[in-house]
């Protein structure tokens, strides 16, 4: 960023799409921090964490021409393809055989509610701290664990429309209190 | 419809996040394209994103931006080569199946060949399963030859103990006239009387009839046994004292007095 130049998204997925090791080059220096956080807040194990942000890129670099402006910023794009990969990570057998004692009863063990060592939390997963209980849970479970409201009724047995509007009403409060 | 209540109510920034479920998506992009509220409420969601993350970025060590572009100059195939990274496919979904008559077939042939080959084992069993009971058999035949000769070479050597023994008398019975093929031999113990009797050479005894020996003791005929089935030295009674012996052939089971008709040998005792 110092003294290079910037670009606008649409210059930049024009870059993107004539794969040079320049555009590459950008978009890394630009993005991979930002997309690294995203993916450490859901795995929480840089090593890993490493892994997927090498297959983010992977993806970007090889389904550009998927991407459509007219739905939506590349930014989302790039951060749909974080958090998808991640939780993909999350539910892959090489995951859960790594992290074999993280059954599914133990992961609400480590909901961070009932966490101690908030400070330690790494990437995004720090947008949380300042959620109450209960709208922290559904976030978790939702954003980064990726489970479906029905799953999380289930889970939880409370009714899906309560998950519903209780996921919406904290992401609310989330984007009201993280303000640049 | 509601719109600021809609775009109040969290769903654009489910929508944004990527938590929203199928049919909230469905409908959002639905709508954004009927009210250009909604769509730029969406824009600003995105944009509120694109700020915000940032903050919560982590640092990537150096030495992966090259190890990311060598990744991505590989070929798509083995990009994920080496690296944990998440099985697209379960392994070796998209291995291509022998079609299932070319396995079939081959099973087939397979089981054909297993059944020969058992019934050709089964033929060589049967064959060294005789071969085995033969011999066995041969052998039991040997064993049992093997006593019987073990019996007789001991039945032997006790008759020869018997006829060499000093107080042995041997008193030989020729044949009288007219019978001069007959021979038989008497082994009688001085010290306890005992006869024993040796059929050197006597016709067969006719049906109902059987030799009886005789001790003439003062001139008189005394019964002295009946010669049984008896191949070897044949202990009869026991005789105090005699002058002779003599066989004649009596009816069977024998005779207080001897039918000296029928006499076939006689020998004195050599005193």
């Amino acid at each position: 960023m110092k003294g290079a130049p910037t670009y606008t998204e649409q210059e930049l997925v024009g870059l993107l799409k004539q794969r040079t090791q320049k555009a590459f080059s950008y978009l890394y220096d630009h993005y991979a921090p930002t997309l690294n956080g995203i993916i450490l807040g859901i795995i929480q194990d840089h090593e890993v964490a490493g892994d997927v942000l090498q297959e983010v890129f992977v993806k970007i670099w090889r389904q550009i021409e998927q991407y459509d402006a007219a739905k939506g910023r590349l930014f989302t794009w790039m951060y749909n393809i974080a958090r998808t990969t991640s939780i993909d990570m999350l539910r892959s057998r090489d995951w859960k055989n790594s992290h074999r004692n993280h059954s599914l009863t133990e992961d609400h063990a480590e909901l961070p509610d009932r966490r101690t060592n908030y400070g330690e939390e790494l990437g995004l997963r720090r947008i949380i701290q300042t959620l109450k209980d209960d709208h922290k849970i559904l976030v978790e479970l939702s954003y980064f664990q990726g489970y479906t409201q029905e799953e999380i009724a289930g889970m939880l047995n409370i009714p899906l429309g309560t998950v519903k509007t209780r996921i919406r009403a904290a992401i609310v409060l989330l984007r009201q209190q993280v303000k640049l | 419809m509601d719109i600021q209540a809609y775009i109040q109510s969290g769903v654009i920034e489910s929508y944004v996040l990527g938590i929203a479920n199928e049919q909230e998506v469905a409908e959002l992009q639905r709508l954004q394209h009927e009210y250009p509220d909604i769509a730029a409420a969406v824009a600003k969601c995105e944009a509120w994103l694109s700020q915000t993350l940032p903050s919560f970025a982590e640092p990537v060590a150096p030495p992966d931006k090259e190890k990311i572009w060598a990744a991505l100059q590989e070929p798509a195939a083995v990009i994920n080569k080496g690296a944990r990274e998440i099985p697209m496919q379960p392994a070796g979904a998209k291995r291509v199946a022998m079609p299932a008559r070319y396995v079939a077939a081959a099973s087939v042939v397979l089981l054909l060949a297993s059944a020969a080959f058992n019934i050709y084992l089964y033929g060589k069993y049967t064959k060294a399963n005789q071969e085995y009971l033969g011999l066995l058999n041969e052998r039991t035949n040997l064993l049992s030859d093997n006593k019987i000769y073990q019996t007789k070479l001991s039945t032997l050597q006790e008759n020869m103990q018997l006829m060499t023994a000093p107080e042995m008398l041997k008193v030989t019975m020729p044949g009288i006239a007219g019978k001069e093929q007959s021979l038989a031999t008497v082994y009688w113990n001085t010290s306890n009387k005992k006869v024993y009797l040796m059929v050197n050479n006597l016709p067969a005894a006719p049906a109902g009839k059987q030799y009886q020996l005789w001790a003439l003791v003062d001139g008189k005929p005394i019964d002295a046994g009946m010669l049984e089935d008896c191949k070897n030295l044949c202990p009869l009674k026991t005789i105090e004292r005699a002058e002779a012996f003599a066989i004649t052939l009596e009816k069977e089971g024998g005779s207080p007095i001897p039918d000296l008709s029928q006499l076939f040998v006689m020998g004195k005792v050599q005193s």
